[in-house]
């Protein structure tokens, strides 16, 4: 059987897609649960400010009125925290076709959300994608329309992969 | 070379990458808190202001009242507040005007509170101002919704007070206040305690706080 290169294009795609999109989702994981109040010491105003900020992201949730109050508490109490645990799997690359299959829910999730508001003229003065305010615009869908395909496109160049043999392992008739 | 060298330095690079992310992307989110500021209560223009200088809290509120996260916070955070740590001595509330320039009446309001607070009736401009700010901010007539709550002398006062040089300079300096605690947003709460300065951005809600400032004055 024929092997491939160890660093051929599809694989550079996926090294590179990879690590834009795991440093994407740890910033953003990040930025919703150290901002727009970051106060790190002492402990009981590092668990202020997480504690305001999440309420914050909970707040920006709801106004996509996708979920009830409950429900929009819960996604901002557990997403920011899975963004920066699939961001770390995505740097590290173990077990990537799995995280990148996520990565891709996860961002088409998010784009189906945002276009459905955008669409129904929702008044969303802050779209809680990172740090800093940012009203929803039609840039804001483009610009996770960019995620969305790089993310496609390296769990597609994954899946093509994993059905070759390694470059560098034992023959298989070794 | 192994395998595992490889991947240990794609894992170097990727955390070499999320660093330079985090740092160069976008350098307000990575602001540092503000430094520990010696609070002077001399400075402070007492008719903006609620609850005791003596009190062991100190909380400076940057505020513009065309915001609708500032009404957000003024309604659900800080009526509770004034009723169980401002009037019970905890917490000294002072309003600091940050109108923001995308506001386009944002600054004749916070001119007329200012007015109308040097006659003593800041409690009821703001008031009228936050909850009918759905209606001045479509028709601009800030006038009307403070000439609603004060009677027709008062309100004559507040309108010779309104272009006084006196009351913008005012604004002014609240403004370049707000600036040396890096704000940028409103509204942005500034709670002194101990010498200890905890800036708290956006709203924050009367539930989060109060452990909060439990939890502060119950420190040693």
């Amino acid at each position: 059987m024929m092997q491939s290169s160890p660093l051929n294009l599809r694989r550079a795609i996926i090294l590179i897609g990879r690590l834009f999109l795991g440093a994407t989702f740890i910033y953003a994981g990040y930025s919703k649960i150290l901002h727009p109040t970051f106060l790190l010491h002492p402990w009981i105003a590092l668990k202020f400010a997480v504690t305001a900020n999440l309420a914050n992201f909970a707040s920006e949730v709801e106004t996509f009125q996708v979920l009830s109050a409950s429900g929009s508490a819960f996604v901002a109490h557990t997403l920011p925290f899975f963004e920066v645990v699939l961001g770390f799997l995505l740097l590290i690359g173990w077990r990537v076709r799995i995280w990148l299959v996520a990565a891709s829910l996860l961002l088409v999730g998010f784009l189906s959300v945002l276009t459905r508001a955008f669409l129904l003229h929702l008044d969303i003065k802050n779209c809680g994608c990172f740090a800093t305010p940012e009203p929803l615009t039609g840039m804001t869908l483009v610009r996770d329309g960019l995620f969305v395909a790089v993310a496609l496109l390296c769990t597609y160049c994954a899946v093509i992969e994993a059905r070759k043999p390694h470059p560098w392992s034992a023959p298989s008739n070794f | 070379m192994s395998w595992q060298r490889i991947r240990a330095g794609v894992i170097g690079i990727g955390l070499l990458t999320a660093g330079a992310y985090l740092s160069l992307g976008d350098g307000s989110a990575l602001a540092s808190p503000v430094p520990p500021q010696t609070f002077n209560l001399q400075d402070v223009d007492l008719h903006q202001t609620r609850g005791s200088k003596t009190a062991p809290i100190v909380m400076e509120t940057f505020s513009d009242f065309q915001c609708p996260s500032c009404k957000v916070l003024y309604v659900s955070t800080f009526q509770k507040l004034n009723d169980n740590y401002v009037s019970t001595g905890k917490v000294f509330s002072i309003h600091r005007d940050f109108p923001l320039p995308m506001h386009a009446y944002s600054r004749i309001a916070a001119r007329y509170a200012r007015a109308a607070a040097q006659l003593g009736k800041f409690e009821q401009v703001e008031q009228v101002l936050f909850q009918n700010q759905e209606k001045w901010e479509k028709s601009g007539d800030v006038d009307g919704t403070v000439a609603s709550v004060l009677t027709p002398a008062l309100m004559t006062k507040v309108r010779a007070l309104v272009n006084n040089p006196s009351v913008d300079a005012a604004i002014e300096k609240d403004i370049a206040l707000g600036k040396t605690y890096n704000v940028n947003q409103t509204p942005t709460t500034v709670i002194h305690y101990k010498g200890q300065t905890y800036p708290v951005i956006g709203v924050v809600g009367y539930d989060v706080l109060r452990p909060f400032l439990d939890q502060l004055l119950s420190s040693k």
